[in-house]
């Protein structure tokens, strides 16, 4: 029979134990022996069976206190050792957060690519329709359906690249633009026509800085009723303030080229200086981008459309001009060189 | 070309001078400047002098004292040149007068005799490249001590100009000049053409090709002093970047630059018969132009010949046989009009881009030559101080029609969307030389030195010229459709998931050389060994059209490993080009992967290098997520490893290859380790249709493995499709977690060992359900793949 004298020293005991212990583990020891099974406190509560029931839940309330009161201390200490523990833990689970992490692999698409799909996206959200074509194609849709008869010096070899296939020598060519896409578009299709044409080309050039054989070009075409100049002034301004950012001028000087009537180039202000004059724009404040114009009456003729009842404008693009122009990349070569240190820059 | 401000300032009173703001007018013209260059006089203190006599030098042979009158007291200089005596009219620098680079001019000790300045070549007043002796100036050129400098064409700006080839008439100063007067409404003078004619001239002339040479005019100036041009001419020509040689030929050149007309002087005592003939050469003909260069002729080529040889490519190069030298007195000015795209063709032919090329190939002006001869005849006569002879040829055997088009007076705002008054149009136009009558349509007569105009749409570029296009209002207009088609957004979710996968997209040339495609180990058969040759190829390595994507990824991963990044993960997409049946080669649009070296640039990542499971999970990877439900075919690809490579299958079509590249070809494209590969039609990769949604089941799962004992040939694909198929609805997932060979196993047999998770929708699953099913499935494993079941 345990006194409850004896008892109330179990208290006194426990927290010089526990005061002792220096781990959750050795806290946990203390609390099963002062008050798991066999413990002072189970043995007092189980000698109250033998006591006078007018004692015994005196007594009993007396041991509850008790430990109750041991409980608290363990808690308490269990508490501070398990907060010590759990800074430890973490602490030596800690990582060098400056080391390198281990990476999802990742890759991305071309930076032609980016630019292709973004002037895509531009005229798409004005209601364009993205045109393709074949890049090995006939000189008939290459040239003569775009006002460019086989005397025309761009048709000459030296210029063009001829394709052996068929019998006619001069009859396949890799296109030398993609104004193609839209002769066989206007074929196939009746006006009004909003469509865009990206695509390769390839031109009988050496590389050099700004030469390649194969580059990329978008033509855009609209053909509808009551198409205008003015039309394509604001359809280009519109693409080079999605493109550039606001504020760039756009200025139109005439031109030629054989599918349009009248023929522009347009340059527009440079998105470096403003307009100032610096390399990119090579001092003069504009920067040479695009051709232009009113669609010949020829090419609309050829196509089988009335040029008396409609009207149409056109202009090419080159992308990798573009990308070159925003990102500045000095020579065309670059994009056509698959260096890992050239691909890793294109985000 | 380039085109000098006084010059022009000749023929048209200009409202202002300021090369810019003309330069800014002449762009808005279509006459592009793409430079301003401004000449300045480079020199001070120099004066005309006289030379009064020369002397020897008391104590030196090699140089000479001469006696100038230089507007004051006779002066005595040293000099060194023997190109001049008394009575020649020089170029005196008096002491502290300062030339080009910065030199002053002192009094000079000279052997004794003291030299007060110096008479100047042309060299050291920056007036040329004579440094043979000094500058002589004509007779009379001004009187002795005006100051050189104000006789001079100085300051000056000269403008480059890019001259598109639809304007021949742009082609000259006169023309630039008559743009201008058009711009700014203003006259411009014609040059004068007056002389008098002295005998008759014999010479002849026969066209035997009038549609190559529908005009040729021939015209005698005799008893013609050859000798260098004067200065002002000098100074013209090497403004315009033209060498000056002497008079007569200087003032062809002149006359050529003045109206865009090229011409051509002969000596005609060195022509047989005084007869010219213009026909087509003789193939093989052998002809050496001007610039000593032996030609072979074709008969595309035209000749200007004589009656046996011949004397020049016509339009684009004289010979030498017949060319003006210092003996010449009796000279032949030939101004003719050629076809335009011939002589473009036969230029290009024989690599000549001459001046003359470049003004007859955009078609100059039929009217001229008669217009050219004079002016040239006028000046060689002058300057050469010869008589021009009477007779003047005009061979004109297709004297061109009018060109007369109607314009509708609404037809400018019809195609430039900006309202002009029909007056101003007519006001245009006229500006321009144009004639025109009535006012809808207006009946448009158009200028001879415009051939580029013959119809509407071209004479509102001309109003719109003048009107000017930045005058144009801008208006955006909005299109009916729009967006991308199915196909076109596959493509673009096929390049975003492989960088998604960790490949960088290339973009390579369409060309291969056969060497590349031979490397590749194909079949002997196959049809990518056949590519489509380019008949005019840049080189031997750019000769044919790719059949495969390939060669471009293993060149690009061969560039990289050379450059020291031998870990690389590339992919492109582009056309393919095979023979096939129809007018054009099949031109299916690819999307091919190449990788080889470490997975990650990371040592510490431990992912170690590519292979063929990289290219399978790439696989994986794509197919999943375009919805595309396909298998793998074990089979030996051509080119590719026999053991690790096989077809990409849907619905029993092979959309593609997979694997490891042979060994033998990673070697001869330097590659060292292992290199994996994979190539698709792109139009095979179309997006799956719409898979309906599956609710997940609520209950629990009942999850067990199986280890299967089975051939090493066994296709794993093959016991998995076995598994699936008798599994049943509940079968939720299967994973193959454990691959072995040898231990417990026969030498031929390996272990594929699968977790299967089986779960319903309905209620919970209980072990005595499921443990039928393990039996079948042993069964059906067994049958098929003669396989069994490990510890089962
Ligand atoms: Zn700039």
């Amino acid at each position: 029979m345990v006194s409850l004298e004896d008892l109330s020293g179990l208290q006194t005991r426990a927290e010089a134990d526990l005061a002792e212990a220096s781990t959750v583990d050795a806290v946990d020891a203390i609390s099963s022996a002062l008050l798991g099974q066999g413990s002072p406190i189970a043995e007092a509560r189980r000698g109250l069976r033998d006591v006078d029931p007018d004692e015994r839940r005196e007594l009993g309330r007396a041991i509850s206190e008790i430990a109750e009161a041991i409980e608290a201390v363990v808690d308490e200490r269990r508490d501070v050792l398990a907060a010590i523990e759990r800074a430890e833990h973490l602490a030596a689970d800690r990582v060098d957060m400056t080391l390198p992490g281990r990476r999802p692999q990742r890759g991305s698409s071309h930076l032609v690519r980016q630019v292709w799909e973004e002037v895509v996206d531009i005229f798409t959200a004005i209601g364009y329709t993205v045109a393709s074509g074949p890049e090995v194609e006939t000189a008939y849709y290459n040239f003569d359906a775009l006002n460019t008869p086989p005397t025309h010096p761009a048709r000459l070899e030296s210029d063009t690249l001829y394709v052996e296939y068929g019998d006619d020598p001069e009859g396949v060519l890799l296109r030398t633009q993609t104004s193609p896409v839209q002769a066989r578009w206007m074929e196939s299709h009746d006006p009004p026509v909003y469509i865009v044409s990206p695509g390769r080309v390839y031109r009988r050039d050496a590389v050099d800085a700004t030469h390649t054989p194969v580059f990329h070009q978008m033509e855009g075409l609209a053909v509808d009723d009551n198409i205008t100049f003015a039309d394509l002034k604001g359809t280009l301004a519109y693409f080079i303030e999605q493109f550039f950012g606001p504020g760039a001028r756009q200025r139109f000087l005439p031109n030629f080229f054989p599918f349009t009537e009248p023929s522009a180039e347009m340059h527009t202000s440079c998105h470096v200086c403003g307009g100032s004059g610096c390399r990119t724009c090579g001092g003069t404040g504009w920067i040479e981008l695009l051709g232009c114009g009113v669609v010949d009456p020829f090419v609309l003729e050829t196509a089988g459309y009335d040029p008396s009842q409609v009207s149409g404008f056109a202009f090419g693009v080159g992308i990798d001009r573009l990308a070159m122009i925003r990102y500045d990349v000095p020579e065309l070569r670059y994009f056509f060189d698959a260096d890992m240190r050239v691909l890793e820059q294109y985000r | 070309m380039k085109a000098s401000l006084r010059w022009i300032l000749e023929y048209v009173e200009l409202p202002t001078r300021d090369p810019e703001e003309l330069g800014e007018v002449l762009s808005n013209l279509g006459v592009e400047v793409e430079g301003i260059e401004t000449i300045e006089t480079q020199f001070t203190g120099v004066v005309v002098a006289k030379v009064l006599d020369v002397n020897p030098h008391p104590n030196a042979d090699k140089v000479r004292v001469a006696t100038l009158d230089a507007g004051g007291d006779p002066i005595e200089v040293v000099c060194g040149a023997w190109n001049f005596e008394a009575g020649a009219t020089v170029a005196y620098a008096t002491v502290g007068a300062m030339l080009p680079g910065g030199f002053e001019v002192g009094a000079k000790e000279i052997r004794g005799v003291v030299s007060p300045g110096m008479i100047c070549s042309e060299v050291e007043l920056g007036l040329g490249d004579e440094s043979d002796g000094i500058l002589v100036l004509e007779d009379g050129y001004a009187d002795a001590g005006t100051e050189f400098a104000s006789t001079l064409p100085y300051p000056d700006a000269v403008f480059d100009v890019s001259i598109t080839p639809n304007r021949p008439d742009a082609m000259s100063i006169h023309g630039i000049a008559r743009d201008l007067g058009a711009f700014f409404d203003l006259p411009v003078t014609v040059p004068e053409t007056s002389f008098d004619e002295d005998g008759s001239s014999n010479a002849v002339v026969r066209i035997e090709a009038p549609d190559r040479c529908t005009r040729f005019t021939a015209r005698e100036v005799k008893d013609v002093t050859v000798a260098p041009a004067p200065l002002w001419l000098r100074l013209r020509l090497r403004d315009a970047g033209v060498r000056p040689i002497s008079n007569v030929v200087d003032v062809s050149n002149y006359v050529m630059l003045e109206f865009g007309q090229p011409l051509h002087a002969f000596d005609l005592d060195r022509i047989t018969d005084e007869t010219i003939v213009v026909r087509l050469a003789e193939d093989g003909e052998k002809l050496t132009t001007l610039d000593e260069v032996e030609r072979t002729l074709t008969a595309d080529d035209l000749v200007i010949a004589g009656v046996d040889e011949p004397l020049g490519l016509a339009g684009i190069m004289g010979g030498g046989d017949s060319e003006v030298s210092d003996t010449t007195t009796r000279v032949l000015i030939e101004v003719a009009h050629f076809e335009p795209t011939r002589v473009l063709m036969s230029g290009k032919r024989h690599a000549l881009r001459t001046e003359a090329v470049a003004r007859f190939e955009r078609g100059v002006d039929p009217e001229l030559p008669p217009v050219a001869s004079a002016r040239a005849a006028m000046l060689t006569a002058m300057l050469g101080e010869g008589r021009v002879v009477g007779g003047f040829v005009d061979e004109h055997p297709r004297p061109p029609e009018p060109v007369i088009v109607d314009l509708p007076d609404h037809e400018a705002e019809r195609l430039l969307g900006v309202e002009i008054a029909v007056d101003q149009q007519v006001g245009y136009l006229t500006r321009l030389g144009f004639g025109v009558d009535g006012t809808n349509p207006m009946r448009v007569t158009v200028p001879t030195y415009r051939p580029d105009v013959t119809r509407p749409a071209d004479l509102v570029e001309e109003i719109a010229r003048i009107h000017g296009y930045n005058e144009i209002p801008s208006r955006l207009v909005i299109g009916r459709g729009g967006g991308l088609n199915e196909q076109q957004r596959a493509v673009r979710a096929v390049r975003s998931i492989m960088a998604g996968a960790g490949f960088y997209e290339i973009m390579s040339f369409d060309f291969l050389g056969l060497a590349e495609i031979q490397s590749l180990r194909l079949d002997e058969d196959d049809p990518r060994l056949d590519p489509v040759r380019i008949r005019n190829p840049l080189n031997e390595e750019q000769e044919y059209l790719r059949t495969t994507l390939l060669p471009g990824l293993l060149a690009g991963l061969r560039r990289s490993t050379q450059r020291n990044r031998p870990n690389a993960a590339l992919f492109e997409m582009g056309s393919v080009f095979l023979r096939g049946d129809a007018s054009l080669p099949d031109q299916p649009e690819h999307l091919a992967f190449a990788a080889t070296g470490a997975r990650s640039e990371s040592p510490l990542d431990a992912a170690g290098d590519y292979s063929v499971e990289d290219a399978l999970g790439t696989v994986e990877v794509l197919l999943g997520s375009l919805g595309i439900d396909a298998t793998i075919k074990q089979r030996s690809v051509a080119g590719l490893h026999p053991g690790r490579s096989g077809s990409v299958m849907t619905d029993g079509t092979e959309i593609g290859v997979v694997g490891e590249l042979d060994p033998d070809v990673s070697d001869s494209w330097d590659l060292n380790g292992r290199v994996i590969v994979g190539e698709f039609d792109l139009a095979l990769l179309a997006p799956g249709p719409p898979v309906p949604f599956v609710v997940p089941s609520p209950y629990p799962p009942v999850v067990f493995d199986l280890a299967f004992d089975l051939p090493n040939k066994a296709a794993t694909a093959d016991l998995l499709a076995a598994v699936e198929a008798t599994a049943g609805g509940d079968l939720e997932r299967i994973v193959v977690f454990d691959v072995f060979r040898g231990g417990p196993l026969a030498v031929d047999r390996k272990s594929v060992a699968v977790r299967l998770t089986m779960r319903s929708a309905e209620r919970t699953l209980s072990d005595e359900e499921v443990a039928p099913v393990l039996s079948r499935i042993a069964e059906r494993v067994s049958d098929e793949l003669g396989g069994s079941l490990r510890g089962g």
